[in-house]
């Protein structure tokens, strides 16, 4: 659409080249095609691409789109898979990965703050001296930006027993879409006002731009216990998970595979993993010694109640680095199955887990997809992979009508949408599928308290139509806005 | 119009506060109904207050209203899913009632419980943990949908009933604390902590000694009278934590009571400045104060404005602020109850008027006078 530089784009890009240089402003057709999607199969068509060093130029930038009439996307490293930073209908991609400082470690109020370009495993390792890390560990965490967890409320298997990233996300300076900058949320508890901070986590950069957040760190456990437990099917291993949770434990992670998957990383990794198995669960528990050695016993006699074929306790750090690392690099994995993948990411209450999984198999067949599953099976939170040729004419769009198959099934289960992916342009279409015109209208008021304009990221999480409650009609006399 | 209602249990009504006079007072029994009532208050410009247990009707500016919501007969559970850690429950929900059903099967809510009349709805609105927050984050990272009726009678669910979620924008959270400028709570999804089998108190000389050598405690406190940590898990668990602190251990957790007094304020601090918050405190008042959080609960029998304009000043100074969360009405011409209203007002007001666009609900409440 908006793809080529002429009439008002001429001028953005000569005010942005203004701002930032000529280095830090790019618009050939190749550095555009670099930017034009993220790690999913949706693919855009940016403008123009900033890299951003400050605060104050993302202000300045802000300002100069919307002058011109030009939306923003904000960028971290492009690892989102729901094609929330693709930039749809052109406009500028913002790219925040130059703004990697850590600005500060406060040791003794466990926060720090930070650029949002910080790669998510970089802040955990500068931590580490303090005895801390930054809990969300989703599986691209080695390249991931803390910008754009923030953006997609990211998980990972730890958020099992930490919660997902607005858990751990204190205060925020953000740019507004009229380019001031504002600090939402702060180092004390319960800032007084309403929790600007909260909404604008998983907000998908579509009501403002993070420039810096406060972080919340958590405390390194003193000891730990990684096991690998291997079953003849999912529907044992899934009813360990079960009887773990109805145990009153809530461990670490318990993340499961199945045999596709670990086969895949196995062939690659060699990691040891029980090929022949029908199932993989890992569970990690942590805590004090006398803690993490009694929830292991429970979990190993749960395990065996419910037919387990073998139970492994990660003994060395190495062990447990093998185990963690066969399950965060099993995307990778995945391209001896075929050239392309589509990665879903959706959520059913805990306890239909095995239901679920039953009929994300079938779906496969029925599409003649390869479906391989590693997944966050604590959470209820299913990342089936469907493995495909793109270059087979109209096989994308089969892929496409399975993933929304998947979604269906999940929400008439009690289920939502996304877990830690995000909506993007992904999912948006299917948001009518959890919520009622009126609901997508309230979540349409958020977007317009923050943006009337829609100067951030438009298009994304909401389907076109959703503000439509006083659609057409003049806004009510008295009415305080 | 108030025939359609059901007349209201006076026993529901806590005696902390009385509700204050308006022409209409209505108890809602359904969400329909509330949206109903908030349809005509906003036909008609009537100022609503949202009235629950009436425990923390001290929190923000005063409200005069023409119509008083209560919300105590919405009282459903509606399902408890003890295997997913999940309950869904209407929001006039006695606290006390809720938790003594889930001790059942071992499982809390981790609500702060400290009235037999106060409910999910009143401590969500109000934005307040328990003092089991250090270990298990905010009474909001464990909200995950709610239905809610807006100023203008919509009712609208946000969220979903799972226990991890990214689907739209998070209005769930910004419930929490909104004091129903957002609209009035009507049912939520709470996700449930599991009750572990071993509970300790364990007296201590110096809460930061007990701070570094705990790992993840459920609370350390400290009073007037001294110091404690608050400890949960295994047996062997408990055993070797308290171990480690030496002091005197009680089997189970003996909470600090708060002094009931005329005046209560709550310090909102960065952790590490909690310490010199309490040697700030003016004389004579009362305190629970959560190390490692930052909060401290206090209570007085005086109405010092002075001291308190001096205490603001150094809490706003490092980042923190002194809320005023109970006094006599006169207190609040006084004194601001919030103190310095937050960045981004404009765009609180914004989200208010989305969904009260006649200012009907609760109105001028929060900081900033939205």
């Amino acid at each position: 659409m908006a793809a080529t530089l002429t009439g008002s784009n001429t001028k953005l890009r000569d005010d942005l080249i203004r701002l930032l240089g000529t280095e830090r402003v790019m618009d050939s057709t190749l550095e555009r095609h670099l930017y034009a999607k993220d790690a999913g199969v949706y693919i855009g068509n940016p403008t123009v691409v900033v890299m951003i060093e400050t605060t104050e130029e993302v202000a300045q930038v802000v300002r100069a789109a919307r002058h011109h009439g030009v939306p923003i996307v904000a960028r971290g490293a492009g690892t989102g898979l729901s094609a929330g930073a693709v930039p749809e209908v052109g406009g500028v991609v913002l790219v925040t990965t130059r703004m990697n400082r850590i600005e500060e470690i406060d040791a003794e109020n466990h926060t720090a703050w930070v650029g949002p370009g910080v790669i998510n495993l970089d802040l955990s390792r500068a931590t580490t001296p303090f005895g801390m890390h930054f809990a969300p560990d989703p599986s691209s965490q080695s390249a991931c930006t803390v910008g754009g967890n923030i953006a997609c409320n990211s998980g990972g298997p730890h958020c099992l027993s930490e919660g997902s990233t607005v858990n751990h996300i204190l205060a925020l300076e953000v740019v507004t879409d009229t380019g001031d900058v504002m600090i939402v949320g702060g180092g004390a508890p319960d800032p007084i006002g309403l929790d600007l901070r909260g909404i604008l986590v998983g907000s998908e950069g579509t009501l403002g731009i993070v420039t810096r957040a406060l972080v919340k760190l958590t405390p390194n456990p003193p000891d730990v216990r990684t096991m690998a437990v291997a079953f003849p099917d999912i529907e044992d291993a899934a009813a360990t998970v079960s009887g773990i949770i109805a145990a009153g434990l809530i461990p670490a992670a318990l993340e499961m595979m199945d045999q596709l998957m670990m086969q895949a990383i196995e062939n690659w990794l060699h990691a040891g993993l029980p090929v022949e198995a029908g199932a993989l669960l890992l569970a990690e528990v942590t805590g004090v010694t006398e803690a993490v050695e009694a929830e292991a016993e429970i979990i190993t006699r749960i395990a065996h109640g419910n037919n387990a074929l073998s139970v492994q306790v990660a003994v060395s750090p190495q062990e447990r680095e093998i185990l963690w690392k066969s399950r965060k690099s099993a995307f990778g994995a995945v391209a001896q199955a075929a050239p392309d993948y589509y990665l879903h990411d959706t959520v059913v209450p805990r306890t239909r887990l095995v239901e679920a999984m039953r009929q994300v198999y079938e779906i496969g067949q029925r599409y003649q997809i390869t479906m391989m599953n590693v997944f966050h099976a604590g959470d209820g939170n299913l990342h089936p992979l469907m493995a495909f040729d793109a270059s087979e004419p109209g096989r994308l769009d089969e892929v496409k009508a399975a993933a929304d198959e998947l979604v269906e099934i999940c929400v008439e289960k009690g289920g939502v949408l996304s877990g830690e992916h995000g909506i993007g342009i992904e999912k948006r279409h299917l948001m009518p599928l959890l919520f009622t015109e009126m609901d997508l209208d309230a979540q349409a008021r958020v977007k317009e308290a923050f943006d009337a304009g829609g100067v951030f990221n438009p298009g994304k999480v909401l389907p076109e139509g959703s503000r439509c409650f006083d659609f057409g009609r003049p806004v009510p006399e008295g009415a305080w806005v | 119009m108030n025939t359609r209602f059901s007349a209201i249990p006076s026993a529901d009504i806590s005696a902390d506060r009385a509700i204050p006079p308006a022409e209409v007072v209505l108890a809602p029994t359904t969400l329909e109904e509330a949206s109903q009532a908030l349809r005509i208050a906003t036909e008609q410009r009537m100022k609503v207050l949202i009235w629950g247990g009436g425990n923390h009707q001290g929190y923000g500016h005063r409200v005069h209203p023409d119509m008083v919501l209560i919300t105590t007969s919405l009282n459903r559970i509606e399902v408890w899913e003890p295997e997913d850690l999940t309950i869904v429950a209407e929001a006039g929900t006695r606290i006390s009632q809720l938790e003594e059903m889930l001790a059942e099967k071992r499982q809390t809510t981790l609500l702060p419980n400290p009235s037999p009349t106060g409910t999910i709805g009143g401590a969500l609105a109000a934005g307040l943990s328990s003092y089991k927050r250090f270990r298990y984050g905010p009474s909001r990272d464990r909200v995950l949908e709610t239905k809610v009726v807006t100023g203008d009678g919509r009712i609208v669910r946000s969220g979903g009933r799972v226990v991890k979620n990214v689907t739209g924008y998070d209005i769930p959270r910004l419930m929490v604390g909104a004091l129903g400028r957002m609209g009035l709570i009507g049912s939520v999804c709470l996700k449930l902590i599991p009750t572990p089998a071993a509970a300790v108190t364990v007296e201590v000389d110096d809460p930061a000694v007990a701070l570094a050598t705990l790992y993840r405690p459920l609370a350390v406190l400290s009073t007037p009278s001294g110091h404690s940590a608050f400890l949960w898990g295994t047996q062997a668990e408990v055993e070797s934590q308290a171990g480690r602190l030496g002091g005197e251990v009680l089997s189970g957790h003996a909470w600090p009571p708060m002094p009931s007094r005329p005046v209560a304020w709550s310090l909102r601090l960065p952790p590490s400045q909690l310490s010199e918050g309490l040697e700030r405190l003016p004389e004579g008042w009362d305190y629970v104060a959560q190390q490692g959080v930052g909060i401290t609960e206090c209570t007085a029998d005086q109405v010092e404005i002075g001291a308190a304009k001096e205490l603001r000043g150094w809490a706003e100074s490092v980042g923190g602020a002194l809320v005023l969360t109970n006094g006599p009405e006169t207190l609040y011409e006084r004194i601001d109850p919030w103190g310095t209203p937050p960045a981004g007002l404009d765009y609180q007001r914004k989200l208010v008027a989305g969904f009260d666009p006649y200012r009907v609900l609760n109105s001028g409440r929060l900081p900033g006078g939205i």
